[in-house]
C-alpha cells in the first residue's frame, strides 16, 4: 500500500462506540442476562405505520417494508418482565448504569447535562418491542488526549440495547427478548481523527475508558463505528469491526475505495459492513435522522452536583494507570499481564497487599495464577471457585502466612484444600506429612488389621492422623496399597 | 433573573456562562428550567437561572394541517365513530412537545386510517374528550344519545366508540342499558399504548372493531386484544366485562361467561355463543334515565357497619362487594353486626344489593345462614353480576320511574346479558 497522505486528501474520521454495561436492565428491574437454554414462550407482533409528522423522517420505504412483517419474540418466565414485553410503562432508569455512565463522561472531559429528557428513538425493524429505543443524553463536549492531541467527545448517552435478532426467514423474523433493555453507553467523537492509526489509537483509548468500570466482557459487548469521508465523498460508516487491529487497514482500504469512487465521479455514502480481511461490503444508504420524540412515562432525568461528586470520588482506575500501581510492586510482565484481565483482581490484589506486604509476587499469583489454575483442575465454574477462594478467605489465609502459622511455600496447596471443602482453619492446621512417612502407616494399618474395606482403612488413617493430612492424598495410598 | 420572552414551539439561542446553545423550546411542567429540543433531536433542560440571555431565532407559527377525509367507497360497509377521549384519542404535539387531544374530526383519518381502509365512516362525533376517570352518567348518556342518532341513520352499519381504558367498563355496562331493543353493533374500543408508536396496540383494535361494526352481532360489545400477541381480539358483552390489569394489551376480560367473538384483523370472525342478531329496520330506543345517588362499598374485614348511615343519608341505592358467596358479620355482638343497620336503612328506602368481591363466580345466599340473614334483612343478591355493572344497572333502574316498587324484580331480570345462569369453566385461568 503506498503512503497515504491524509491531510492532502482531506480525510475526515470520527468514532462511534457502543459498550453494553455490566449492570441491572436500563428501565426494568430484570437482570441482563443473555441465554441460550429453550425459552419459555412467544409472543408475535406487528408494527405499524405512525401518522409522520412534518420535518422528522419516517423513512416511508423502511415503513412499508416493516408493515407487512410479523415479529416472533421469545421470553423467559424469570427474567424478562413486562416492560421487555412493551406491556407496561418503563420503571426509573437504573441508578448503577447511570452512575457509570456519568463516570465515563467525567473520564472523557465532558461536561454533564444537568436536566436531560429519556427520548424514545423511532426503530421499526422489530428489534424493540415498543418501535423504539429509548436513550438520554448524559455529557457533551469532552475530550481524550492521544499522541497526536486531543480528540473531541461530542457525546455521551445512554441506551437501551435492542433485541437479539435469533432468525430471519420471510415475513417472519424471530428476536430473543433477553438483550432488549441492557444498557448501552455510546460514545461519539467529533470528526477530530488524522489518519488510520490514529483511528485505532482512539478506539482503544476509549475502549479501555469504557471498560474501566462495570462493563461487560466478551463478543458483541462493545460494537465500534467509523465515519469516514475524503474531500468530495458523502459520508460512509464502517460497522462490525471485531478487533481493532483490523482499523487501520480497514480504514485505509476505504479511503483508496472513495478514492476510486470519485475518479469514476461518483460520491455515495452509505452504511458498510467490515469483513476479516480489511475489506468493506455495502449495507444499506445511510439512514435519515431518526424521529425522536420524549419518553412520556418518564420523568425528566436530574443529574444534581452531589450526583457527580459523587461519580468524581468514586472514579474507576484506567488500565494503564493500575499497570503503572502494579509496577511499582516489582511483578512481572507475565503476572500483571494476568491481574490486569479482570478488573476486580487488580483490586482484590491492592486489598490483600495491605494484609500481607512480604511478598507481592505470592499475592500476585494468589489472586491470579494459582485460582485460575484451581478452577481448571477443579473442573468448577470461575464464579464457583471465586466464591470459594474469594478476597476473604484469601485474606485469611495471608494472615495465617503473616502470623508464621502458615509458610508461603503451603499457601497454594491451602487453596486447593479450601476448594476441595475443608475448612481454612483445618486447611491450615494440616502439616506436611510426608507421602512416604504416610505410605508407611498405611501400611502398618492394613497389615495388622487385613480384611477390611477402603473407607474403613480411611477411617483409621484419618482418626490416627488427626487431620493433619490431605484426605484425597491419603486415599489414593490407601487405593494403592490396597491393589499391590 | 433574566426575562424570557419565548414561548413553546420558538427556535431560540440561549446565552449560558460558557456558551451558547441552539434549539427549539418545549412545553414543559417543570418550572425551574426550559426543556428545549436541540437539533440532534434529543431534549434536555436548562435551569432558568443559568440562562444569562436570549434571543428567539424563529417564532413557531401553528402550522394549518389540512386533514383530507378518505373518499366514500361503495363497496365498503359505512360506520359512525364516536370519539371521547383517553390515550387512544391523545397525540404528542412534536413541535411543542406537549400531549393533547385529537380535536380535528379530519385528524381521525389519520390516526385511524384502520377503521378508514376497512369501512366509511360516515359520520364522526365527538361529545366530549375526557379520561375516563372524569366521566359521569351525564357522558354515558350523551354517548348514548349520539349512538342513537347513528343507528337512526340507514346507511349506517354500526357504531364504534374509543374511550379511555381504566372505567371503559362502567359506559360499556351503562350503554348496553341505555341503548334497548338494538339491531345494529355498538362497538367499543381503546388503546393501552399511545397512538403515536408504531406497536400500538390501537392499530389491531380499531381493525377488529371495524369489522365487528359491520357483523351480524346487535349487541353492545368492547373490542380488544385476546393475548399479549397481536393476533386476534375478543368481542365481549358490555354488561360482563372487566378491566383486570393496569397496562397489558388484553387488558380486559369477559367475566363469567365467553366472549361473543373472536375477530382477526383481516376480518374472519368466529362467534364463540349466542348472541342477538342484526335486524336494520328495527329502530334503537334510548332509554336512558339515570340516579346518579348510587354507590359501590367494598367490604373487608373489621369494616364497621355504622358506614352504612353515611350511605343512607346521602345515596338511594348501594351495592355491596362481600365476601365468598355472599357473606357480611351478621353473628357479632354490638356495633360490629351489620344485621341491626341493613335492616334499619332498607326499610327507610335504601336500596342494598350485593355482588362478588371474587368478581369470578356467583353468589348464593341459601348455603350458609349468613347469607339467609342477610336475604332476610333485604339485601338483594345479584348473582353473578359484576360490581360495577351492578352499580351501573342500579342508578338505571332507580333512574326509572315506572320501576318503582319493583326494584328487587328489575335488579334481577336479565335486560343485556348481565346476568348468566349457566356458568361453565371457561373464561377463569
Amino acid at each position: 500500500m503506498e503512503e497515504i497522505d491524509y491531510s492532502k486528501i482531506g480525510l475526515k474520521a470520527g468514532l462511534e462506540i457502543h459498550q453494553q454495561l455490566d449492570t441491572g436492565k436500563l428501565f426494568s428491574r430484570t437482570p441482563s442476562l443473555l441465554r441460550s437454554d429453550k425459552p419459555d414462550y412467544v409472543v408475535s407482533r406487528r408494527l405499524h405505520a405512525v401518522a409522520g409528522e412534518e420535518g422528522e423522517i419516517d423513512s416511508a420505504v423502511e415503513h412499508e417494508a416493516a408493515l407487512d412483517k410479523e415479529f416472533i419474540y421469545e421470553g423467559y418466565d424469570d427474567t424478562i418482565s413486562l416492560v421487555e414485553l412493551d406491556e407496561s410503562p418503563p420503571q426509573s432508569l437504573d441508578q448503577d448504569a447511570l452512575e457509570e455512565t456519568i463516570k465515563i463522561a467525567l473520564l472523557l472531559n465532558c461536561e454533564i447535562y444537568p436536566v436531560s429528557q429519556i427520548m424514545r428513538k423511532t426503530v421499526i425493524d422489530g428489534s424493540n418491542t415498543s418501535g423504539f429505543q429509548r436513550t438520554v443524553l448524559i455529557g457533551h463536549d469532552g475530550f481524550v488526549e492521544t499522541s497526536l492531541g486531543k480528540v473531541g467527545i461530542e457525546s455521551v448517552a445512554l441506551e437501551e440495547d435492542a433485541a437479539r435478532i435469533i432468525s430471519k426467514d420471510g415475513k417472519e423474523t424471530r428476536y430473543r427478548l433477553d438483550r432488549l433493555g441492557i444498557p448501552l453507553v455510546e460514545v461519539a467523537t467529533f470528526p477530530d481523527l488524522k489518519n488510520a492509526e490514529h483511528v485505532k489509537e482512539t478506539a482503544l483509548k476509549l475502549g479501555e475508558i469504557l471498560r474501566a468500570g462495570k462493563a461487560k466482557r466478551g463478543i458483541g459487548t462493545i460494537r465500534q463505528d467509523v465515519n469516514i469521508s475524503i474531500k468530495g465523498h458523502d459520508r460512509v460508516e464502517i460497522k462490525g469491526f471485531q478487533d481493532p487491529k483490523m482499523m487501520i487497514k480497514t480504514v485505509n482500504l476505504e479511503i483508496e475505495r472513495q478514492q476510486k469512487d470519485l475518479k469514476e465521479k461518483k460520491k455515495e455514502g452509505g452504511v458498510r459492513n467490515a469483513l476479516s480481511d480489511g475489506i468493506t461490503e455495502f449495507l444499506r444508504p445511510i439512514p435519515g435522522r431518526a424521529r425522536m420524540y420524549p419518553e412520556t412515562d418518564l420523568e425528566l432525568l436530574r443529574i444534581g452536583r452531589h450526583d457527580i461528586n459523587d461519580a468524581k470520588r468514586n472514579l474507576p482506575k484506567l488500565k494503564s494507570e493500575k499497570r503503572n500501581e502494579l509496577k511499582k510492586f516489582g511483578l512481572s510482565e507475565e503476572l500483571m499481564n494476568l491481574i490486569l484481565a479482570d478488573g476486580e483482581m487488580s483490586e482484590e490484589f491492592n486489598i490483600l497487599m495491605k494484609v500481607y506486604d512480604g511478598n507481592a509476587d505470592l499475592v500476585g499469583k494468589m489472586v491470579s495464577l494459582w485460582r485460575n489454575e484451581l478452577t481448571k483442575k477443579s473442573g468448577k465454574k470461575v464464579e464457583e471457585v471465586k466464591q470459594v477462594l474469594g478476597e476473604r478467605e484469601l485474606e485469611k489465609i495471608l494472615e495465617a502466612v503473616k502470623s508464621r502459622d502458615l509458610e508461603e511455600g503451603e499457601v497454594k496447596r491451602v487453596m486447593g484444600d479450601v476448594l476441595s471443602g475443608i475448612e481454612i482453619e483445618e486447611a491450615i492446621k494440616i502439616e506436611k506429612v510426608d507421602d512416604n512417612e504416610l505410605e508407611e502407616k498405611i501400611r502398618k494399618l492394613i497389615k495388622e488389621k487385613p480384611g477390611l474395606r477402603e473407607n474403613a482403612y480411611m477411617g483409621l488413617v484419618m482418626k490416627e492422623m488427626k487431620g493433619k493430612i490431605d484426605s484425597k492424598k491419603a486415599m489414593e495410598l490407601v487405593k494403592k496399597v490396597l491393589e499391590e | 433573573m433574566t426575562e424570557l420572552n419565548f414561548s413553546a414551539g420558538d427556535e431560540v439561542k440561549l446565552r449560558l456562562a460558557h456558551r451558547e446553545i441552539e434549539g427549539r423550546v418545549l412545553e414543559t411542567g417543570e418550572k425551574d428550567i426550559i426543556l428545549l429540543k436541540l437539533k440532534s433531536g434529543y431534549n434536555i433542560g436548562i435551569k432558568k437561572e443559568n440562562i444569562l440571555g436570549s434571543r428567539i431565532v424563529k417564532k413557531y407559527q401553528e402550522g394549518m394541517e389540512n386533514f383530507e377525509m378518505p373518499a366514500t367507497n361503495k363497496k365498503k360497509k359505512n360506520v359512525g365513530l364516536i370519539v371521547t377521549g383517553g390515550t387512544i384519542a391523545a397525540k404528542l404535539d412534536s413541535k411543542t412537545g406537549g400531549v393533547h387531544w385529537l380535536t380535528d374530526v379530519g385528524e381521525f383519518s389519520k390516526f385511524y386510517p384502520e377503521i378508514f381502509n376497512i369501512a366509511n365512516v360516515k359520520k364522526i362525533e365527538v361529545p366530549f374528550m375526557k379520561a375516563s376517570e372524569s366521566m359521569d352518567s351525564d357522558d354515558w348518556k350523551k354517548i348514548a344519545k349520539t349512538c342513537e342518532k347513528m343507528l337512526d341513520d340507514p346507511e349506517i352499519s354500526g357504531v364504534i366508540i374509543t374511550h379511555g381504558t381504566d372505567f371503559l367498563g362502567y359506559t360499556a355496562a351503562a350503554l348496553s342499558f341505555m341503548l334497548r331493543d338494538l339491531g345494529k353493533p355498538v362497538v367499543l374500543t381503546y388503546s393501552q399504548r399511545s397512538i403515536d408508536r408504531a406497536s400500538s396496540d390501537a392499530s389491531m383494535n380499531l381493525m377488529c372493531s371495524a369489522h365487528m361494526a359491520c357483523s351480524e352481532a346487535a349487541e353492545v360489545m368492547l373490542v380488544g386484544h385476546g393475548s399479549t400477541s397481536d393476533d386476534y381480539c375478543y368481542a365481549m358483552q358490555g354488561s360482563k366485562v372487566r378491566k383486570m390489569h393496569s397496562s397489558r394489551r388484553d387488558a380486559f376480560k369477559a367475566i363469567n361467561t365467553e366472549p361473543i367473538a373472536k375477530i382477526w384483523s383481516d376480518g374472519k370472525i368466529e362467534f364463540l355463543k349466542e348472541y342477538r342478531k342484526r335486524d336494520d329496520s328495527r329502530k334503537v330506543i334510548l332509554d336512558a334515565e339515570f340516579e346518579d345517588k348510587v354507590a359501590l362499598l367494598k367490604f373487608y374485614p373489621g369494616q364497621e357497619p355504622e358506614i352504612l348511615d353515611y350511605y343512607a343519608l346521602k345515596f338511594k341505592g348501594l351495592v355491596i362487594e362481600v365476601s365468598g358467596l355472599g357473606h357480611l358479620p351478621v353473628s357479632e355482638t354490638g356495633d360490629r353486626n351489620w344485621i341491626p343497620r341493613l335492616k334499619k336503612h332498607i326499610k327507610s328506602g335504601l336500596i342494598v344489593c350485593a355482588a362478588a368481591q371474587t368478581i369470578y363466580g356467583r353468589l348464593d345466599p341459601k348455603v350458609y345462614s349468613n347469607g339467609r340473614e342477610l336475604e332476610d334483612a333485604g339485601v338483594i343478591f345479584l348473582e353473578d353480576m359484576l360490581p360495577e355493572t351492578a352499580l351501573v344497572k342500579l342508578g338505571w333502574v332507580l333512574g326509572h320511574k315506572a320501576f318503582k316498587g319493583n326494584v328487587r324484580e328489575k335488579m334481577l331480570q336479565n335486560f343485556s346479558g348481565e346476568l348468566n345462569s349457566k356458568i361453565g369453566l371457561e373464561g377463569f385461568d
